[in-house]
């Protein structure tokens, strides 16, 4: 059953509209409030742009096994070896994060290397370009700048300076590698696709060395030198597959027409020991000014900025025009200070070791190369016949007689570490300098005098009458004209002090490397006041090449045993590594000694 | 903007410089996976006004970052970037016209902005590329992790903002002489 339901309502608690208004107070009337709209012209932000491409890179070089990379291992099937392309391709990829990894390292603590535009660039496309490419330590150790060892600070300084430039003189004191920053920035160009063909001009005896340096820091590029027949060199001129071709100054006059062949153009080309075309008058420098070509760079360790004569002749090639003679010297040096970058190891002291080794390898003449050959062969015959009389003085006289013919051919006198030695002496006595040049054989010492005359050679060995040797010492030290002194190493490696001498010269190389050390400390004691560069010189594929190979595994070694202590006197050659170094043969079998 | 070939992968760095002097300017680098720069696009300086400065108020630095100089920058490269990336969080704006993914470098953006955290930034993933940390939109978060897969040689994601700086300043030297003349 429903009821009705019955409602009351609270009064106390009832809203009406009554209860919503106040009752304290009054309405006032009020005018009704107009508004007015106000227009504003706001004007639309215009966005205008301005935008660049640059050339996608790796299109410059084609790599294949050229010839420097001649005598690289083939795989083959069944080549335990031989790596996947899996693995090749695991292998790079953790290289690059390596590489990358110490690229951020270098990156949060260190300065960065940054290629900069040179002043003569002012389109802004093409300083855009420069001013955003990576920086080098971004680059070193990725694929595309991997190097076999860490570059100073500096050297990655050079790169940068080279990379941008069109014209540019790099003139770093011997030593500091500038061989190795003409290299690794030829690659950046021909990995980035801005050149595509270099050529680079040397004297004869250094082709070898860039050919050894190119295979070092920049293995995948074909480089090849220009040698040979005529016929052969025709076609090396004219091969598209070279990327990079090395040719001597001396040759350029033989193949001229080749050189200036009007279908010839180089996208680049380096000139090493520029100094050598700084008279504009001779026939060498005429054809290399007129080598078609797009980039031009001279190397030279002389300091060409105090020889304002010499500048212009360079110039000339650099940028034909550019400086003239009758130039006022602050004008000359104004307008190359761009173009020009010049390090001294003072300078660059604290990137570096204070002694610096320099191994210069190289190949006998084709005259040693006869003698050495016939006097091997011999020679070898000789000891097996000797049989169960061999002993280790038969051996010790023929590697002595080698060794010989690896300083001087006996018949004509040729020398391929004389002409390197003179070479370099040209570059110590332009820059002031003074260098010390050790050789076990007074005769050896005799037969390189006359080819450095101009330097002011003296000497001290055993046939300088020992009261004579004081005043030989303190004239090398006090005449401006002597910038070399001939020492042997049993007179020179005691008890002297040549502290103002940079360089030390080993023309041929002593048995044991205590000795060796002790006469290059001669001059590096020195090393406090400054650093002191060490050429070592090394005839290929001879028996120069083989002793040293065997003092270097005891170097190691004994580096890894006794890593506090000097070397011990049995860290020259025992006898059984001497007999070795022949793989002598007699009916019975291999003679050990 | 032309597609880049599937197989090649690009990233594109996005910065806009402010200035007293000279106003707003953005850049925009797309580099190769390698870090080689491909193509670089930059504004003439923006220089809002005194209207637009009130008007906009504390909007006006979304406003250019995110939808005046980003898109146009988008619209005139010609490289598209894999993926974009960015040291302004204002710059996120860009994943709604940008079909490459848009990350934010978060030690990039922490040296204007201070320390990025994830509840600034709800909605988005971490991942990491070159030793940088990248915030980036959930939907997105596969698709940027399969590109950065594809970088294992790409050294530092700070630097290429400091080659933007650098170009920006360059191109507004030249533009200054180029007036002055």
């Amino acid at each position: 059953m429903i009821h009705d339901l019955e409602i009351e309502i609270d009064p106390s608690v009832e809203l009406n509209s009554s209860s919503l208004i106040p009752t304290n107070v009054t309405p006032i009337a009020i005018d009704t409030i107009e508004t007015t709209a106000i227009p504003i012209r706001l004007q639309a932000f215009d966005v205008k742009t301005v935008g660049f491409q640059f050339p996608r890179s790796g299109g410059g070089i084609k790599v294949f096994r050229g010839a420097n990379q001649a005598n690289a291992p083939i795989s083959q099937p069944g080549d335990h070896n031989a790596k996947t392309t899996e693995e090749r391709s695991r292998e790079l990829i953790e290289k690059s994060r390596a590489a990358a990894t110490r690229a951020r390292q270098s990156i949060r603590t260190g300065k960065l290397t940054r290629i900069k535009p040179p002043a003569d660039v002012v389109k802004l496309e093409d300083r855009l370009f420069y001013l955003l490419q990576p920086p080098l330590e971004l680059l070193v150790g990725s694929e595309q700048l991997d190097f076999p060892f860490e570059p100073f600070p500096y050297q990655l300084d050079g790169i940068a300076f080279l990379f941008p430039r069109y014209a540019a003189v790099l003139a770093d004191e011997m030593g500091l590698g500038k061989t190795m920053q003409a290299i690794s920035t030829v690659r950046l160009l021909l990995c980035s696709g801005e050149v595509r063909s270099v050529l680079l001009i040397c004297p004869k005896p250094l082709v070898t060395n860039w050919m050894r340096e190119f295979s070092v820091w920049a293995p995948e590029i074909p480089v090849a030198p220009i040698e040979g027949n005529s016929p052969t060199r025709q076609w090396q001129w004219t091969s598209p597959d070279i990327a990079v071709k090395i040719a001597n100054y001396e040759l350029l006059m033989r193949d001229r027409d080749s050189v200036l062949d009007q279908d010839q153009h180089f996208d680049l080309v380096v000139l090493d020991e520029a100094q050598r075309i700084k008279n504009q008058k001779n026939a060498t420098s005429a054809i290399v000014r007129e080598i078609s070509r797009t980039r031009s760079w001279a190397l030279t360790g002389t300091p060409v900025e105090n020889s304002p004569e010499d500048l212009v002749g360079i110039f000339e090639f650099l940028s034909p025009g550019y400086l003239r003679s009758d130039m006022p010297v602050a004008t000359i040096a104004k307008a190359t200070r761009d173009h020009m970058l010049r390090r001294t190891k003072d300078m660059v002291l604290q990137d570096m070791p204070p002694k610096l080794y320099r191994d210069a390898d190289l190949e006998l003449t084709p005259e040693q190369r006869l003698t050495y050959e016939k006097a091997e062969t011999e020679g070898v015959v000789q000891l097996e016949n000797l049989d169960s009389q061999l002993t280790i003085q038969h051996v010790f006289e023929l590697v002595l007689r080698l060794k010989q013919i690896c300083n001087f051919d006996p018949a004509t006198g040729s020398s391929a570490k004389l002409e390197r030695l003179v070479a370099d002496m040209e570059e110590v006595a332009a820059s002031g300098q003074k260098a010390i040049v050790f050789s076990q054989w007074v005769k050896s010492i005799d037969a390189m005098r006359p080819a450095l005359e101009r330097f002011g050679p003296l000497e001290y060995h055993g046939r300088v009458p020992q009261k004579q040797r004081d005043g030989v010492i303190e004239q090398f030290k006090s005449d401006p004209s002597k910038h070399v002194i001939l020492m042997s190493y049993g007179a020179g490696s005691v008890g002297l002090n040549l502290q103002f001498c940079r360089y030390v010269f080993l023309f041929d190389r002593w048995w044991n490397p205590a000795v060796e050390d002790q006469a290059i400390n001669r001059a590096h004691r020195i090393g406090v006041a400054g650093s002191v560069t060490v050429t070592r010189m090394l005839m290929q594929n001879t028996i120069e090449q083989r002793i040293a190979a065997v003092l270097e595994q005891k170097r190691e070694m004994f580096d890894e045993l006794f890593s506090e202590s000097k070397l011990p006197g049995s860290a020259s050659l025992s006898r059984e590594e001497i007999f070795g170094l022949f793989n002598l043969r007699s009916p019975k079998g291999r003679i050990a000694g | 903007m032309s597609r880049s070939p599937e197989a090649e992968v690009t990233i594109g760095f996005y910065t806009v410089e402010e200035s007293e002097f000279t106003g707003w300017t953005g850049g925009l680098l797309v580099l190769s996976s390698s870090g080689r720069p491909l193509e670089f696009q930059c504004t003439l300086p923006v220089r809002p006004t005194r209207t637009h400065e009130i008007l906009y108020g504390p909007t006006l630095r979304d406003y250019l970052i995110g939808e005046a100089i980003g898109p146009m920058l988008l619209k005139r490269c010609r490289n598209a970037p894999s993926l974009l990336c960015c040291n302004q969080p204002e710059a996120l704006q860009l994943e709604s016209i940008s079909e490459a993914p848009v990350a934010l470098v978060s030690e990039a953006a922490e040296q204007e902005e201070g320390p990025i955290t994830d509840e600034m930034l709800p909605g988005y993933e971490r991942c990491e590329l070159a030793g940088s940390t990248l915030r980036v939109a959930i939907e997105r978060y596969e698709i940027v992790r399969d590109i950065v897969s594809k970088l294992p040689s790409l050294p530092d994601m700070l630097e290429p903002f400091d080659r933007i700086k650098e170009a920006i300043s360059e191109a507004q030297k030249q533009i200054s002489r180029a007036r002055a003349a």
